[in-house]
């Protein structure tokens, strides 16, 4: 898990999105909800049973050599690419670049996380289920945003705004954490500059400039888009 | 990139278990390509001069080991007993093979003098086509093959390359 006082280079891609997506298990976990690791788990499972067959022919081989292995060769070649596909299978298709799933009070949710090649904007799928789940259906909502929402120029992610980001945007991440939600009042691109005078936000800008400014003034008066 | 330290254990055990997928893959072709050719080691590297000029040192081989009837003039590989370096050298002469007998055969390397009885086991002076031969040459790439003679003269090289793979691809998540 990163913090917030992991530097990363701004320019990389997968710096970005790794360290949002090790921000997001931090966050929900903050409001109560409770990750579910099945589909991770299943993944796991089909890997290592794979890797474990590979493993094992591998030991046998070594001791008694191929005259004595050849009957079992055949069966655990098979057995080993039925389950590496089917890995693949829930890695690509299942999970599907799943980065959280949890439940809390407010209802059920899955986070998918992408970005598109050289483009440094969050590409966030997520399907809730706002509780209680027996007379609510899931909705599946995709929402995006660049990076710079979050991460000041020099490297640093600030947890602030990508909380109020997710908050405004999910229902029930909002309704879980209703003083992060901020209204959009859409004059444009002073959008952020209007709202980081508002009274309501007035506080938490100040703290939030004192923990993220610490490493330099300099980077909080930059963090403006 | 991020440090070991800090990931969660699911997150090192994915990033652990990406670098034994991709060892693991690559013995399970292996493996499989030894049940497709019937031959314990499908694919062997020169290792020496003996078959110049038909082979150079480094040359990569393609074996097969389903025709079990080896004719004069094919080239095969073959292991001799208590020694593990496969031999490449050609068929110039068989016996047997007929109903109950079993196929023996004997080699010269191209390049050698003699034929290879000196070569064989002591006691030994020709090959059992069954037990001794992993298959007969079907193909070949020249030299691609030169850097397993380099690894394996000087094996702090395999070491070194191992220990780079493993930690490039538990450490980045591109």
């Amino acid at each position: 898990m990163s913090n917030a006082t992991t530097k990363i280079a701004v320019h990389s891609l997968a710096d970005l999105k790794n360290t949002t997506d090790d921000a997001v298990p931090n966050y929900m976990h903050s409001l109560k909800f409770r990750q579910i690791h099945t589909t991770t788990d299943v993944r796991l499972a089909l890997g290592y049973t794979a890797v474990a067959i590979s493993g094992a022919l591998f030991y046998f081989d070594w001791k008694m050599g191929w005259d004595v292995t050849k009957p079992y060769t055949l069966p655990a070649v098979v057995a080993y690419f039925i389950l590496n596909s089917l890995f693949s299978y829930w890695l690509w298709w299942v999970e599907a670049g799943a980065i959280y799933e949890g439940e809390g009070k407010t209802g059920k949710i899955r986070i998918a996380t992408s970005t598109k090649k050289h483009i440094p904007i969050y590409e966030v799928d997520v399907t809730f289920t706002p509780a209680p789940a027996s007379s609510n259906p899931p909705q599946t909502i995709h929402i995006r945003t660049p990076f710079t929402r979050w991460f000041t120029s020099d490297g640093y992610f600030v947890a602030k705004p990508f909380q109020q980001w997710l908050a405004s945007e999910v229902p029930i991440v909002g309704a879980a954490d209703p003083s992060n939600v901020v209204e959009e009042i859409g004059r444009g691109s002073e959008t952020d500059k209007v709202l980081n005078a508002t009274g309501a936000n007035a506080m938490n800008i100040l703290e939030q400039l004192k923990t993220a400014g610490k490493p330099s003034g300099g980077s909080s008066r930059r963090r403006k888009a | 990139m991020l440090g070991l330290s800090n990931m969660a254990p699911r997150q090192l055990a994915s990033q652990l278990l990406n670098f034994a997928l991709v060892l693991s893959t690559a013995f399970m072709l292996w493996k499989g390509l030894s049940v497709a050719t019937n031959s314990p080691s499908p694919i062997v590297v020169v290792l020496s001069g003996s078959m110049e000029p038909a082979f150079q040192r480094g040359d990569l081989l393609f074996l097969w080991n389903r025709g079990m009837d080896t004719q004069v003039g094919e080239i095969v590989v073959y292991n001799v007993k208590g020694k593990d370096i496969p031999i490449v050298h050609r068929v110039i002469r068989r016996y047997g093979g007929g109903g109950k007998s079993a196929l023996r055969l004997l080699t010269k390397g191209d390049n050698n003098l003699a034929d290879d009885t000196e070569l064989y086991a002591s006691g030994q002076s020709f090959l059992n086509r069954e037990e001794d031969v992993i298959g007969s040459v079907v193909g070949f790439i020249p030299f691609v093959g030169y850097v397993t003679i380099l690894l394996s003269e000087y094996p702090w090289l395999k070491q070194a390359m191992l220990g780079i793979m493993g930690l490039m691809v538990v450490l980045q998540r591109e």
